[in-house]
């Protein structure tokens, strides 16, 4: 009869050993906070800022080393850009007050160089909509096109306005911008004219788009605290909250919409009757489309085989990487398929007007053409890439067997 | 031969301790399985939310109730406590199958092996004696069976065989044994498992054992349940297997604990009367109800009255159908993990790692337009992800696609399919033909011959 009892409370252990592990999944977040502490002397000495050879370095060893790679893409990748992008504000800042308290054609064209440089800087930050950065709607705020016109003007007749309200995203950021520099007139006199009557008030609203873009942006870079940072380091795990996890599907969400999409596939009309030329990014500049796309176009390519921000000439540990780790036995290497890819992406946004409006206009099948080439490296990142690194779409909670 | 069958039926007995033992664990599991759905939202975002959802074939009349569908999880809430406490055990089992098995209809989404084996169960057990012991029931009337035929509990036995070995012959295949697909792909990713993640389970080898392993494991553990003097090394055996199944896929819920307390059923009663009795004590430490003693417990076999040469037939009938319909993929010809075809309610499990990506354009065939659809516009990111590389989701969906956009106007309205899905490890290849409109194609049992055949072949069962 004994032996007879002893599977029960075997089973029992057990279960209740696997319950508390199926808990670890929702408390991840609160775990990883605990040992943040720890961790924090800990990253100072795993900082790899210049191991340009980790990827060639690693490749023959047994295991991939995920807190490597993490630490490659907030080190050498996110904090650079983000820095980057805040600092350019600067500048932009310092133009647009410039502009403001003398609006002449001189300070405008360098309020637009600034301008050109901040939204170019941009695009190397949008796809980490990760942290605060997601909480604030940080990349609505910043790059929400098209941009609402009437809104603007309401805003700016009226003087009563909350940016922080979200009806008023698109009325802001580098689109709210675009308008304000390039649209408010038939040309540039016009538009300098209209700055220059303070009863107007466009300079006001300027200064205040910009003035918050420098404060959102100045609090996204505070949110990248070392603790945040070792927290977010350290959390290698593979689910759903863990910080692969997440980067790996913004990248993917980013590159599907907020690049394919929003940069050639809504302007193209791929998603409605007809082509929608007004829906490009920056529209009123005109001329800057393709410029932004093809930037857009490098820091995919750049984050996806791990070059730094600041030194695109050095690699740290990358998807790229990773998935070459785990395909270590196959012949036909998947990161080379992507990146062929992006290369003829490259190639045919390279090809095409660079005012996408005009092009959607003109010639809308070279548009449709680039999509396609783009969508083609969804299916890649996709299907094939997730499979391979086995990640699952993060909003999808339910179980499997 | 007839004659020890009859004889079988009317004559062979068991004691009804293990058919009660099991219908107190199967109930107690099927109640946290439902508090546990619950509690994490699913019931929302799986049945409330979806504005659209994706049909049975046959079973398009099975609507959710809106907010009500919580309705339909307290009936099987406290239809599986009734059960689990054995109050008015018939009608109470008899509501919990009916109702998870209605859920289950709603969308077929959400389709998992183990919620069809708990349909299946629940089934079975609508027509045993399964409180007749250790039940309110009993309480109740005052009195008890000890004993009840043993083609009741064989019945299920005889089920639970089917699905292991069926389960086990699944996995017969090239890439499942050769390859050691999925397992080295799902293997790999737990890195982060403590000690072995980066070690162990980073080795091609373990994958390989640990595909054998299970294939092997689910093909003879049957039969070393069965038998009596290798039952205590194959439980053992239930154990490390489902345990380890749920360390390495926590998203398989709540499967490896209704596998290890199903095949509890597979011991001698003395076992049962034991674990009841175990039980029994705690409550009554607890309950003073429980110290009311039965004083009439009859010394009969319970015998079903009204239709007991129908049960039998019944039961029979259904293990019968379960024999045949995991196979009836042979009817259709090309790959079934490809194309999915007699897939389902076969005991597949966990068998094959597949992704797509699959939109839809929407095109007038006069004026040759066309634009192409979100998805997000109308699924939830759950459906998004199953319809991708189901065929007859994605036929369901282009033709609720095609209604909606009549509706709006939309004249001439072609669909087609830009498919493209991975299996095991392959790389991703267009899955559906895409100069096929898919509003000229109808959900029938018929193959479905738009879908692009798969590059390559897979060996096997």
């Amino acid at each position: 009869m004994k032996k007879y009892i002893t599977f029960l409370p075997l089973t029992i252990v057990l279960i209740s050993i696997q319950c508390s592990s199926e808990m670890d999944d929702t408390d991840n977040l609160v775990i990883d906070e605990t040992i943040t502490t720890e961790i924090v002397s800990d990253s100072n000495s795993t900082d790899n800022n210049n191991n340009s050879n980790s990827s060639s370095s690693d490749s023959d060893s047994n295991s991939f080393n995920h807190k490597e790679m993490l630490t490659n893409w907030v080190d050498n990748i996110i904090i650079p850009s983000i820095t980057n992008f805040d600092n350019s504000l600067e500048i932009f800042e310092e133009s647009a007050t410039t502009f403001v308290n003398a609006p002449t054609t001189e300070t405008l064209s360098n309020l637009k160089e600034a301008w050109l440089s901040s939204f170019l800087k941009w695009q190397h930050v949008e796809m980490f909509d990760i942290g605060l950065s997601e909480e604030i709607f940080y990349k609505n705020r910043i790059n929400l096109y098209p941009t609402n016109v009437e809104k603007i003007e309401n805003n700016i007749s009226d003087q009563n306005y909350d940016l922080d309200e979200p009806v008023n995203f698109s009325a802001q950021g580098l689109n709210g911008i675009d308008y304000l520099l390039f649209g408010i007139g038939e040309n540039e006199n016009e538009i300098i004219s209209k700055f220059s009557d303070e009863n107007l008030n466009y300079g006001k609203y300027l200064t205040d788009l910009v003035d918050k873009m420098v404060s959102l942006t100045s609090e996204i870079k505070l949110s990248w605290s070392d603790e945040y940072k070792s927290s977010f380091i350290s959390s290698t795990d593979n689910t759903a909250s863990s910080s692969i996890n997440k980067v790996v599907n913004d990248f993917i969400y980013y590159f599907e919409k907020g690049y394919r999409a929003n940069k050639i596939g809504i302007p193209a009309g791929v998603f409605s009757d007809k082509p929608l030329p007004n829906r490009v990014e920056a529209y009123y500049g005109k001329n800057y489309s393709k410029i932004l796309a093809l930037e857009a176009t490098d820091a995919v390519n750049y984050f996806f085989n791990g070059n730094h921000s600041n030194d695109t000439e050095s690699k740290g540990l990358s998807i790229k990487d990773y998935l070459d780790y785990l395909e270590a036995d196959k012949e036909e290497k998947l990161s080379e398929k992507i990146n062929s890819q992006l290369e003829k992406i490259k190639t045919k946004v390279s090809e095409l007007n660079t005012n996408f409006s005009e092009q959607v206009n003109q010639e809308n099948l070279k548009m449709l053409i680039a999509y396609d080439v783009i969508q083609a490296n969804v299916v890649f990142l996709k299907v094939d890439m997730l499979q391979v690194l086995n990640i699952s779409v993060d909003y999808v909670d339910a179980d499997g067997d | 031969m007839r004659k020890t069958v009859v004889d079988y039926i009317n004559n062979k007995k068991t004691h009804s301790s293990t058919l009660a033992f099991f219908r107190v664990t199967f109930g107690a599991l099927m109640f946290l399985s439902v508090i546990r759905f619950w509690s994490k939202g699913w019931i929302n975002s799986l049945y409330v939310e979806p504005t659209f959802h994706f049909k049975y074939f046959g079973f398009s009349w099975v609507q959710d109730f809106g907010i009500y569908t919580y309705l339909v999880f307290v009936i099987c809430l406290v239809s599986s406590l009734f059960v689990t406490i054995g109050y008015k055990y018939r009608i109470s089992i008899i509501c919990f199958f009916l109702a998870f098995t209605y859920v289950e209809l709603i969308d077929k989404t959400t389709y998992l092996n183990h919620y069809y084996l708990t349909s299946c169960l629940s089934f079975i057990m609508c027509f045993l004696p399964a409180a007749n012991y250790f039940s309110i029931d009993n309480l109740i009337s005052g009195q008890k069976h000890e004993h009840i035929p043993a083609w009741t509990v064989d019945t299920v036995k005889f089920f639970i065989c089917i699905v292991y070995f069926y389960a086990g012959i699944a996995k017969i295949n090239s890439d499942w044994l050769i390859e050691a697909q999925p397992l080295s792909i799902w293997l790999k990713s737990k890195y982060d498992l403590p000690i072995i993640g980066e070690t162990l389970l980073q080795q091609k080898s373990i994958h390989y054992l640990a595909s054998w392993f299970g294939m092997l494991y689910d093909v003879f553990i049957p039969f070393f349940l069965i038998y009596y003097r290798t039952r205590y090394i194959a439980f053992f055996f239930v154990i490390v297997f489902h345990v380890l199944t749920k360390v390495f896929f926590p998203a398989i819920g709540m499967f490896p604990y209704i596998m290890i307390f199903s095949a509890v059923i597979f011991f001698d009663s003395k076992l049962h009367i034991l674990l009841l009795e175990k039980i029994k004590m705690v409550l009554n430490k607890t309950l003073t109800f429980f110290r009311i003693k039965i004083s009439n417990t009859s010394k009969t076999v319970y015998k079903p009255i009204i239709i007991k040469k129908i049960i039998p037939f019944i039961l029979v009938t259904f293990l019968l159908i379960q024999i045949v319909f995991p196979f009836r993929y042979f009817l259709y010809p090309g790959e079934l993990f490809w194309n999915e075809q007699g897939y389902r309610f076969s005991w597949r499990v966990m068998l094959i790692e597949k992704r797509g990506e699959t939109t839809f354009k929407v095109k007038d065939s006069i004026t040759n337009n066309f634009f192409y659809v979100k998805n997000d516009d109308f699924l939830t990111p759950f459906q998004i992800k199953q319809m991708s590389f189901q065929p007859d989701f994605i036929l369901e969906y282009a033709h609720y696609l095609g209604e909606h956009f009549k509706k709006q106007g939309h004249k001439n309205i072609q669909i087609f399919a830009d498919s493209f899905v991975a299996l095991n490890g392959r790389p991703s290849q267009r899955f559906i033909d895409p100069n096929i409109d898919l509003l000229s194609k109808k959900e029938s049992f018929y193959n479905k011959n738009w879908i692009l055949p798969l590059n390559d072949v897979i060996k096997g069962l």
